[in-house]
């Protein structure tokens, strides 16, 4: 099977885990770097937007402040996520452009990566199938996002498997007007979006989610994945890429 | 000065904030959860806009032309619904 680097579930804060991404398809396109599969937790948890979003159109800045929750562009598209650092786990999957998992059709490779996490649910004894453009579903209802790029000739897909779902504090974070968070709302998000503990009704440690997504990667996309770590200059480009990008006023407020 | 939201059917979401001069874009902001790649294109799509006439179906084929001849590739919207959204903040 083919080898990939395994970074291993670790946290970081939004900051570091955005810029750990960047760096590592820079090191990829010097041809450094080696396919990534790297797994990891948001402390402070945090919420990210898409790269066309407006920070202040969709995130309730002044509640993230109060309640020391991080906010963060992305350079991949799609919508606001938000990271509790409990309630899910994100992925992100790096390789390079041309590779059997990212052909040209984007479509098609959404439906290739995601199928990771079928299997990691499978694993979980959850079924769950992939719904274009960017979601898996069960259901009918999303417990997982993802969004990708391609540059640095490169692919990157990352997105968040949802372990546990609180929709009020979703609501708080979110730009939703607040007297418009009816219940009939709440209600509504409760039956388009899951979570893994409301599907098994039991207490799936954030540790077995990890398993399970380091076995459905693996298996899904006949991947062997070898525990490794960052390389000295994939570090030092995030340490970079942190200060002078991802935790400045000018990315995160620049839509 | 206008803004839209438009939910592409079966697509993403687009916000737009235009800013209009007659019948003309003079500036516009494209926002939303949507994907294009590469990413940088889309403002360079927005100051291709500026000084565009605001007619949905011209500004169909514009956007389209604007995005073959970049090799962008627009996911969740097509260059119509773009239209369309401008069109909807005028």
């Amino acid at each position: 099977m083919e080898e990939f680097r395994f970074l291993e579930l670790c946290v970081h804060n939004a900051y570091e885990n955005m810029a750990v991404d960047e760096a590592i398809t820079l090191a990829m396109k010097e041809g450094e770097a080696p396919p990534t599969l790297r797994l990891y937790r948001w402390r402070p948890s945090a919420v990210s937007i898409g790269t066309f979003q407006g920070m202040t159109d969709e995130v309730d800045l002044k509640y993230c402040r109060l309640n020391k929750i991080d906010y963060i562009r992305r350079i991949t598209g799609g919508g606001a996520v938000y990271h509790d650092f409990d309630g899910e786990v994100t992925y992100s999957l790096i390789v390079p452009k041309g590779h059997r998992l990212a052909p040209p059709d984007i479509l098609k490779s959404y439906r290739i990566i995601c199928g990771g996490i079928i299997e990691a649910l499978e694993h979980l004894k959850i079924k769950s199938k992939f719904r274009p453009i960017n979601d898996v579903v069960t259901d009918g209802k999303k417990i997982s996002g993802n969004a990708q790029t391609r540059r640095n000739l490169c692919v990157l897909q990352h997105g968040t498997t949802l372990l546990d779902l609180d929709v009020e504090v979703m609501f708080s974070i979110l730009k939703v007007p607040k007297e418009k968070i009816s219940d009939k709302m709440i209600q509504d998000v409760k039956k388009s979006v899951t979570s893994i503990r409301e599907i098994l009704d039991r207490h799936v440690e954030v540790d077995e989610l990890g398993n399970a997504l380091e076995a459905g990667f693996s298996k899904a996309l006949k991947i062997d994945l070898v525990p490794g770590a960052l390389m000295a200059r994939e570090w030092a480009d995030a340490q970079r890429l942190m200060k002078e990008k991802y935790s400045t006023t000018k990315w995160n407020l620049s839509r | 000065m206008g803004d839209s939201i438009f939910k592409v059917p079966g697509g993403k979401l687009l916000k737009i904030k235009l800013t209009p001069s007659e019948d003309r874009i003079r500036a516009i902001v494209i926002k939303g959860d949507f994907f294009l790649h590469p990413e940088e294109t889309l403002v360079a799509l927005e100051e291709f806009l500026a000084g565009k006439e605001l007619d949905e179906i011209y500004l169909a084929a514009d956007i389209q032309d604007f995005l073959d001849e970049a090799g962008a590739k627009l996911v969740g919207a097509g260059a119509a619904d773009i239209a369309k959204a401008i069109l909807m903040a005028k």
